[in-house]
């Protein structure tokens, strides 16, 4: 058993973490049910239906909890294999930054860099492409909304847009 | 003759320019995202549901429904020219299809496949048109209790048909019920799962959330690989197919149409499932099987024809009983709802202009097809050489918009890109977001039938049992969860298992 693929009872073990949220999520579920009142089986209450949808949660997280330790599983590591993961990263870094960024700052102000962002983190496109896109792209977007379809992205604190 | 009566009326409204126009923007862009690695339909479709607003529910369920079967026709292009399916169903197209192309037969595998195409959606467009309204009409005696055993038949069937471990398809099935069901209790009005936000007493939108897990992390997915292209670079010519090509490709055009429209009604199945088991019954019918992989037509003929049947016949449950059998439907469910629509055993009735109305825009959409993806093929040809690192950005950009517009709420962005940073880690630790999505949408109307079933039984779950349609539904959902434990099953399962992301 290589240490790189199919590990068993072993921290780095990707399939052993995915059992353990799934079984987490279940228990968030049971619990929040249980909170809502399950009713009867006559007169089903608002909890009932996520209550045991937690259990068959629970059940199949254990499922993949004893796969995994005693089938093994890849690591994290060998998920990532031979991938640029540092772009995707890159990129929910800049959608995360634009999701903070939209309300205070308005659409134009914080989708023209997330453009720019974008255009140079994935296969970086060259400058003079970037640029003018990352421009035109958001500000074309904002006019067809505003303008014909009488739609108001957000304008944000400067009120741009 | 009610049924010529009926097409007649729905020509009528499919004919009307407005509804031209959206059918024929739907076909368009189907065939750019079936063209287009990287991008299937259900990214497409969730990018577009918020512009299904901005017309009548004819035009947006029209073009919609373009979207889904003009990828068929669209992703065999991508198989055959460059060896890169454009979308799931079109996987074994690139088989024999870019076997063909290399030996210069480009021209005949692409005019086969748009004519098998054709030939497919015309017959399920016919037999849509005769089976769905006897259909509506039996279905209008289901109760709650057959409605909840369909349900948890299609959601079983697609978690069998997933990719992976059943287990986790399982898992990702029931946090899409959970999340289903955030908001306010249709029976009692007490909000559930919300953590005190007032954006969720009305529920999570399918919008964020399909474009999230679709949309966004098919972005993350794609930016973590170079994609290379090795395109066919010698003239397409010849596009119609040999009197040889023909008496070759005509019984794989019937088999996988009749196999493709049956395959497409079941729950959970659908063009991806349809094409693969066409090609398995080629091979197996043919006298010469060592052909196959090697540049067989009836290697493109088959599952080409089956893909698009299966497209047709995928709108069976969804317009007569209201289920939406896989991802897609379940997408255009959620444009009918957007509309204040509810597909079911009564809207052929009720909404007869709707129901003809897009029957016979999809007959026009097909015609529509044939000339986009023959006459136009070289335009298609130049589009695969479109840079990634341009389109990305902006599949991003349309996204945010997509989602803003379809609520005019910050929040939804957020949601949705919270979804898609999920959906990556999903992707990547081999959890498939089908199952989820097909689960959310069904969710709520599962809780609504088992609470009804077990309120009208009084507490009686021998109701489930009893009545035939939802016991033979149960069992047989029972039977497929209970299957993969046996190891010649689990074989089974693993050579049918799908990719619906793609």
């Amino acid at each position: 058993m290589s240490d790189k693929t199919d590990v068993k009872l072993r921290l780095n073990n990707s399939e052993l973490w995915g059992g353990l949220i799934g079984l987490a999520l279940g228990a968030f579920v049971i619990w929040s049910g249980l909170k809502l009142k399950l009713g009867t089986i006559n007169d089903p209450g608002s909890g009932y239906v996520l209550f045991y949808t937690g259990i068959l949660m629970c059940v199949f997280a254990i499922s993949i909890i004893v796969a995994a330790v005693t089938e093994g599983g890849p690591t994290f590591a060998s998920r990532w294999e031979n991938a640029r993961w540092g772009k995707p990263v890159l990129v929910i870094v800049c959608l995360a930054a634009f999701a903070f960024a939209l309300e205070p700052l308005g659409f134009l102000l914080s989708a023209i860099p997330l453009m720019l962002l974008l255009l140079r983190v994935i296969d970086p496109v060259r400058w003079s492409l970037a640029i003018p896109l990352s421009i035109l792209a958001p500000l074309g977007m904002w006019w067809v909304l505003k303008h014909l379809l009488a739609i108001q992205l957000p304008s944000g604190l400067f009120e741009i847009g | 003759m009610d049924t010529l009566v009926n097409v007649a009326h729905g020509l009528g409204v499919a004919l009307l320019p407005v509804n031209l126009l959206y059918c024929f923007i739907g076909v368009f862009i189907g065939t750019l995202v079936g063209v287009l690695p990287g991008i299937g339909p259900i990214s497409a479709m969730s990018l577009l549901l918020p512009v299904t607003l901005s017309g009548t529910p004819e035009s947006g369920i029209i073009m919609m429904a373009g979207i889904y079967y003009g990828s068929m026709y669209g992703g065999s292009t991508t198989s055959i020219l460059v060896n890169i399916p454009g979308e799931a169903a079109s996987v074994v197209t690139c088989i024999d299809g870019h076997q063909m192309a290399k030996q210069g037969r480009a021209g005949p595998a692409l005019g086969i496949s748009a004519f098998g195409s054709f030939i497919a959606g015309t017959f399920s467009l016919v037999a849509l048109m005769l089976v769905a309204p006897s259909l509506a009409s039996v279905a209008i005696a289901f109760g709650p209790a057959e409605y909840f055993g369909l349900m948890v038949l299609g959601l079983v069937v697609l978690t069998f048909l997933t990719q992976g471990s059943m287990a986790k398809a399982l898992l990702m099935a029931c946090i899409g019920v959970v999340l289903g069901l955030v908001g306010l209790d249709s029976i009692t009005a007490q909000p559930r799962l919300t953590f005190g936000r007032i954006e969720l007493i009305d529920g999570i939108g399918l919008v964020p959330v399909v474009m999230g897990l679709f949309g966004v992390a098919e972005v993350l997915l794609n930016t973590e690989q170079a994609i290379k292209r090795d395109i066919i670079k010698t003239k397409i010519t010849q596009l119609l197919p040999s009197k040889e090509d023909w008496k070759a490709s005509g019984g794989p055009v019937a088999r996988g149409t009749v196999l493709g429209f049956f395959l497409g009604i079941l729950p959970g199945g659908g063009a991806v499932v349809a094409s693969f088991a066409s090609y398995a019954l080629e091979k197996r019918l043919s006298k010469h099987p060592e052909r196959f992989g090697h540049g067989a037509i009836e290697g493109v003929a088959g599952p080409e024809s089956a893909n698009n049947s299966a497209a047709g016949g995928a709108f069976i449950p969804l317009m007569t009983l209201g289920i939406p059998p896989n991802v897609v439907m379940a997408l255009l469910l959620g444009a009918f709802v957007i509309h204040g629509l509810q597909p079911g055993p009564l809207m052929i009735s009720q909404n007869p202009t709707l129901f003809w109305g897009i029957v016979a825009s999809m007959y026009i959409g097909n015609l529509m097809l044939l000339v986009l993806n023959l006459p136009m093929i070289g335009m298609w040809v130049q589009l695969l050489r479109l840079p990634y690192n341009v389109l990305f950005p902006l599949i991003i950009l349309f996204t945010i918009i997509g989602v803003y517009c379809s609520s005019n709420n910050v929040f939804d962005v957020h949601v949705m890109i919270a979804f898609g940073v999920i959906g990556y880690f999903m992707r990547k630790l081999g959890y498939e977001p089908a199952p989820l999505v097909l689960a959310f949408v069904l969710g709520p109307m599962l809780e609504n039938n088992l609470r009804k079933s077990l309120i009208l039984s009084q507490g009686d779950l021998m109701t489930f049992v009893e009545r035939p349609i939802s016991a033979i539904c149960l069992a047989f959902a029972l039977a497929l969860l209970v299957g993969p434990l046996l190891p010649s099953l689990r074989r089974k399962r693993e050579l049918v298992a799908l990719d619906e992301g793609a």
